[in-house]
C-alpha cells in the first residue's frame, strides 16, 4: 500500500487486495516503459498522511509521470489505465461518497489535467481486486475472488 | 518494526497480553453457553504493530477472509475487524451445527471429527453469517470489558457488518483513514478448542490517532496502579 514502481518490458508488477485503493498504471505505449502506483489517499490536502510519494493521487501521478519521463519515455505516447476504488461495505443510510470513489475522481481528475488518456478501468463496486501489469504487452490483468479474470 | 516499536514497553505489552487473557477466559464461557460444550481456550497472542506487519501475519494481502467489521465509540474511536480464514471457518460452521444446528445433523461432540469437511461448508452460507457475527459480538464484547475493568476506558461497540474478500481489500479504507497507513494496530490472535478441533481467529483493533494515545496512557496508568513499575 503507497508503494509504486517504475520500469520496463520485460517485467510485471504486481499489487494484491486493493479496496478502496485504486492502481494507476501509467505506459508508454511505444517503448514499453511502465509505472504502477498503489494510491491510498484523494489528495495531499485532504488528510495528513506520511511523507510516502505514492500515497495520494496527485503526488502519486507527478512521480511515475516524473519516473517514466526520466527513462526516456515520450509524454505523448503515456496511457493510463484505473483498477480499484471498490466500497467494501455499504451501510444502508450512508450517502457520501466513499474513499474509493473519491480516489478515482480525484485521479481522473488529475489525468485530464496532464492530458494523459483514460484507456482502460475496472473501478468501483463492492469487491477487491489484485492487478498484474505486464511491460511487454501494456495488459492489466485484475483477479478478484468468485470472478472472471478481466483484462484491461 | 521501527517507529513503534516504543509505543509500548515489553512489560507494558505483557500487562496487555494478560488483560486479554482475562478477556479469552470470559470468552470461553460465554462459547461454553453457546456451543453447551466444554471449550478450552489457548492464550491468545497480542501484539502491536504496523497494518502491512499485521497483513503478513495473517497471510499475503489477497488472502481470502472472512471478516467482521464494527466501530468503536466510547472512548476509544476506531474499527474493529474479527477475521477468519476460509479453512478456519468451515471449522467453526461444522463445530457449531454439531453443537446447536439442525436435529437430524445434530451429533454428540465427542464424535466429532474435522478430518473430512463436506465440501458445501467451503462457500458462504447464510448459518455461517449469523454464527459468525454472533462470535464476533462475544469476542469484541469480552475484550473491550477487559480494557474497561483494567483501564477504566469506556468502550463500545457498533453491530457487525459482514464481508468476505481479500484481506488487504477488506482492511484497506481503515488502514488509510484511521492508521495513515503506518500507525500502529493491535492484533489479537484468538484461538480455542472443543474436543481436538482448533479454531483461530484475529482481532484487529484500528484507533484513531487520539485514541490509540489515549489507549496508550491508559494501559500505562494502570500498570502503575496495580503496582508494577
Amino acid at each position: 500500500m503507497g508503494e509504486g514502481v517504475v520500469t520496463m518490458a520485460p517485467y510485471v508488477i504486481s499489487s494484491l487486495g486493493l479496496g478502496s485503493c485504486v492502481v494507476v498504471a501509467l505506459y508508454d505505449t511505444r517503448q514499453k516503459i511502465g509505472g504502477l502506483a498503489h494510491v491510498m489517499l484523494p489528495s495531499s490536502s485532504h488528510f495528513q498522511v506520511g511523507h510516502k510519494p505514492y500515497q495520494r493521487a496527485d503526488k502519486a501521478i507527478a512521480t511515475l509521470l516524473e519516473g517514466l519521463l526520466m527513462r526516456r519515455a515520450s509524454r505523448q505516447d503515456i496511457v493510463a489505465k484505473l483498477v480499484g476504488g471498490a466500497r467494501m461495505f455499504s451501510y444502508e443510510d450512508d450517502r457520501s461518497l466513499g474513499i474509493g470513489q473519491q480516489n478515482v475522481l480525484s485521479i481522473k481528475d488529475i489525468l485530464r489535467r496532464e492530458q494523459i488518456p483514460l484507456i482502460g478501468e475496472d473501478v468501483g463496486g463492492h469487491h477487491g481486486r489484485s492487478v498484474e501489469f505486464h511491460l511487454d504487452s501494456g495488459k492489466l490483468i485484475v483477479r478478484s475472488i468468485g470472478r472472471e479474470e478481466r483484462i484491461l | 518494526m521501527n517507529e513503534h516499536e516504543q509505543v509500548l514497553s515489553e512489560e507494558e505489552l505483557d500487562f496487555l497480553r494478560e488483560m486479554m487473557n482475562i478477556g479469552a477466559g470470559n470468552a470461553a464461557t460465554a462459547f461454553r453457553q453457546m456451543l453447551q460444550c466444554k471449550v478450552e481456550v489457548v492464550i491468545p497472542d497480542v501484539a502491536v504493530l504496523s497494518p502491512q506487519e499485521a497483513i503478513y501475519t495473517l497471510g499475503d494481502p489477497s488472502l481470502p477472509v472472512t471478516c467482521a467489521k464494527m466501530s468503536t465509540l466510547g472512548d476509544v474511536l476506531g474499527d474493529l475487524f474479527l477475521i477468519i480464514e476460509d479453512e478456519q471457518k468451515a471449522r467453526l460452521t461444522h463445530l457449531v451445527e454439531q453443537a446447536v444446528g439442525l436435529p437430524d445433523r445434530k451429533a454428540p461432540l465427542a464424535d466429532y471429527k474435522v478430518k473430512n469437511l463436506p465440501s458445501s461448508l467451503q462457500s458462504l452460507k447464510l448459518e455461517d453469517l449469523s454464527v459468525f457475527s454472533e462470535i464476533s459480538n462475544i469476542l469484541a464484547g469480552v475484550y473491550l470489558t477487559a480494557i474497561h475493568d483494567f483501564c477504566k476506558l469506556n468502550i463500545y461497540h457498533s453491530v457487525p457488518t459482514l464481508g468476505t474478500d481479500m484481506i488487504q481489500a477488506l482492511l484497506d479504507e481503515s488502514i488509510t483513514v484511521l492508521s495513515n497507513g503506518i500507525q500502529p494496530i493491535i492484533l489479537v490472535k484468538n484461538e480455542f478448542a472443543v474436543v481436538e478441533t482448533q479454531v483461530v481467529t484475529f482481532l484487529l483493533m484500528f484507533p484513531s490517532k487520539e485514541s490509540l494515545q489515549r489507549l496508550i496512557n491508559s494501559i500505562k496508568d494502570a500498570r502503575r496502579k496495580y503496582g508494577f513499575e
